[in-house]
C-alpha cells in the first residue's frame, strides 16, 4: 500500500480541479464535438456492418476518452511536477519502491481515464438503443487506461520540457485518435498505412473494445494490449530507477 | 554519521563538483558556505540521493548513498532551496501526504504540533499557494521535520527571509540539534554560518578550500581585519592580523581612511579566492 499517498495526492488535487467551472468541460469538448459532428452529423447517412454509425462510434469515443484523459493528466504531472515545480522530488525522496510511485501514479491516471470514459457510456446508453457493456469491453477500457497512464508516466519522465511532452501528443496521441479505428473501420485503411496503424495500441483496444466475446481475434488484442502495458509500466520503472537531477 | 570521499559531478562541459572530501560528526551543525554556483546545492541532492554522482563515494550512518538510496531516505529530511511544495494542497495536505509517504506514527498529533511550532497552525486549511515566502519556508522546515530525521539537509533555508523570521529559523535548527539531530547546511550568509556551525567547508568553483570550526579557520587568516574601502574603484582592501595591536600599527602607518574589526567568515573567503562571496 505505499502507493497509496502517491494515489491520495493525485485524486486530492483532480477533485479540486473538477469542482472548477471548465475544467470538466474542457475535458469532454473533443469527444463532444467527435459524437455531435460525427456521430449525430454525418453517421446519420452511415451504416457500419448492418449497425448505425452511432453504435460504432460510442465504443470508439470510449477508447479514445480514456486514451487521451489516461495519458495526458500523467504526462503533464510528472512532467511539469519534475521540471518546474519540483514536488516530484517529495515522491521520489520518500521511502517507497519505484514501482509504488509508478502504481499510485498509473492508477491516478487509470481513475481519471475510466471517469471521462464513463461520462461517454452515459451518453451511449443515452442516445444508442443497442448500447451494452460486453466482458471484452471492459477488459479493453481497463487495459486502455493503464497503457495510456503507463505512456503518460514514461513520457512524463523521459520528456525534456513541456513542449516536449505536447510534441509526443501530436505525433502519437492525434494520429492514434484519427487512424486506429475510431471512427472508421481498420479494414478500410489504405494498404500502405495499415502496418503503421498496427503498431499503435489504440488498435488493438479499438478491436476489443467492439466485440461481444472473446474469439480469437479479440483475445491476440488482448495479449498484445498486455504486451504493450507491461512494456511501457517497465520501461517507466527503468527511467525511475535511473534517474538523477 | 556522513562520510564523503572524492566526489565529482559534471553537468555538461561544467564541474559542479570537484573531488570534494569530508567527514561530518553525528549531532554536528555542519554548513557549507560558498557564493552561488559554488557546488553547494550538487552536494545536497547528491547526499540526499537526489543526484547520481560521476565519481566518489558518499556514506551516511553507514549507509552507501549511491547503492542504498532507499535506506538513505529512511532517515532523511530535505529542506531544498527550491521551494517543492504543493501549491494545489493546502498546508495540512502537504504534511498529511508526506507523513504517509514517510509512514509517520501519530501522524496528525505531529503536524498538529509542528504547524503550532512553526505559527502556521491557524493556516492550515489555506493552499499553499496563497501563503507568503516565508510561511512556505517555515512549512518546508515543518515538512523535513516531520518524520523525525536522524539526518536533516537544509539548503540555503532562510534565502528570503525576513531577519525576524530568519532567527527563529535558527531557534528551531538549534532545537533540532540539541535534540541530537545532525544538520547539513549549505547558506551564503555569512552571519548565519557563524551563527549557527560548528564546522564549516568553504566551498569555491566545486573545491573546498577550507574546512574547519568558524574560529580555527579566522585564526589561520588573522582574527582581525583592516579594511580600506578604495572610493574610485569601488571596491575593498583587505589586510588581517592575529592581533588587535598588530592591526592599529599597521593602520597608524597608513594615513588612509581604515576599518579595524573582528575577521569574519567572508574574510577568510576573500583571503583564499580574492573574490567575495555574495
Amino acid at each position: 500500500m505505499d502507493w497509496y499517498p502517491v494515489l491520495l495526492r493525485e485524486l486530492i488535487i483532480f477533485k479540486r480541479r473538477l469542482l472548477k467551472f471548465g475544467y470538466l468541460l474542457s475535458a469532454m469538448m473533443l469527444p463532444i464535438i467527435y459524437f455531435v459532428v460525427f456521430g449525430l452529423g454525418l453517421g446519420r447517412m452511415v451504416q457500419i456492418g448492418g449497425k448505425s454509425y452511432l453504435s460504432f462510434l460510442i465504443p470508439g469515443l470510449v477508447a479514445m476518452t480514456s486514451m487521451t484523459n489516461s495519458y495526458t493528466w500523467i504526462a503533464n504531472s510528472i512532467n511539469l511536477n519534475r521540471l518546474y515545480f519540483k514536488t516530484f522530488q517529495v515522491l521520489y525522496l520518500a521511502p517507497i519502491s519505484y514501482s509504488a510511485i509508478i502504481i499510485g501514479e498509473v492508477l491516478a491516471g487509470m481513475i481519471k481515464g475510466l471517469f471521462a470514459a464513463s461520462l461517454i457510456i452515459a451518453v451511449g446508453f443515452l442516445t444508442c438503443p443497442n448500447f451494452g457493456l460486453t466482458l471484452p469491453f471492459i477488459a479493453a477500457l481497463f487495459l486502455s487506461c493503464f497503457l495510456f497512464a503507463s505512456l503518460g508516466f514514461v513520457v512524463g519522465m523521459l520528456s525534456k520540457g513541456h513542449e516536449e511532452t505536447a510534441t509526443y501528443s501530436n505525433f502519437f496521441i492525434l494520429p492514434m485518435g484519427f487512424f486506429c479505428g475510431t471512427f472508421f473501420p481498420i479494414e478500410r485503411i489504405p494498404y500502405f498505412l495499415k502496418p503503421i496503424v498496427y503498431l499503435f495500441p489504440l488498435t488493438y483496444i479499438n478491436i476489443l473494445i467492439r466485440k461481444e466475446a472473446f474469439d480469437d481475434s479479440a483475445l491476440i488484442s488482448f495479449l498484445v494490449l498486455i504486451f504493450y502495458s507491461c512494456a511501457l509500466f517497465g520501461i517507466g520503472f527503468g527511467a525511475l530507477k535511473k534517474y538523477s537531477e | 554519521m556522513i562520510k564523503v570521499e572524492g566526489l565529482v559531478k559534471h553537468y555538461v562541459k561544467i564541474k559542479a563538483i570537484d573531488g570534494i572530501s569530508f567527514e561530518i560528526k553525528q549531532g554536528e551543525i555542519f554548513g557549507l558556505l560558498g557564493p552561488n554556483g559554488a557546488g553547494k546545492t550538487t552536494t545536497v541532492k547528491i547526499l540526499t540521493t537526489l543526484t547520481k554522482p560521476d565519481a566518489g563515494k558518499c556514506f551516511i550512518n553507514g549507509f552507501d548513498v549511491i547503492k542504498e538510496p532507499y535506506e538513505i531516505r529512511k532517515f532523511i529530511g530535505v529542506v531544498p532551496q527550491e521551494n517543492n511544495l504543493d501549491r494545489d494542497l493546502t498546508v495540512y495536505e502537504n504534511l498529511f501526504i508526506y507523513g504517509k509517504l514517510h509512514k509517520v506514527k501519530d501522524l496528525k498529533v505531529k503536524i498538529r504540533n509542528l504547524l503550532e511550532m512553526m505559527g502556521l497552525w491557524e493556516r492550515k486549511d489555506t493552499l499553499v499557494s496563497k501563503l507568503s515566502g516565508g510561511m512556505q519556508r517555515r512549512l518546508l522546515l515543518a515538512r523535513a521535520l516531520l518524520s523525525d530525521p536522524k539526518v536533516l539537509f537544509l539548503d540555503e533555508p532562510s534565502i528570503g527571509l525576513d531577519p525576524q523570521i530568519r532567527r527563529h529559523l535558527w531557534e528551531i535548527i538549534k532545537k533540532a540539534k540539541a535534540e541530537g539531530k545532525t544538520i547539513f547546511l549549505t547558506t551564503h550568509y555569512i552571519e548565519e554560518a557563524e551563527a549557527l556551525c560548528d564546522r564549516v567547508g568553504i566551498l569555491s568553483k566545486g573545491k573546498l578550500i577550507a574546512l574547519g570550526a568558524p574560529s580555527e579557520l579566522k585564526k589561520s587568516v588573522g582574527n582581525f581585519t583592516v579594511e580600506y574601502y578604495m572610493d574610485k574603484e569601488g571596491s575593498i582592501k583587505l589586510w588581517m592580523f592575529k592581533t588587535k595591536e598588530e592591526a592599529y600599527e599597521f593602520a597608524k602607518k597608513n594615513d588612509l581612511p581604515l576599518i579595524i574589526r573582528e575577521t569574519n567568515l567572508e574574510d577568510v573567503f576573500i583571503k583564499l579566492t580574492g573574490e567575495r562571496i555574495e
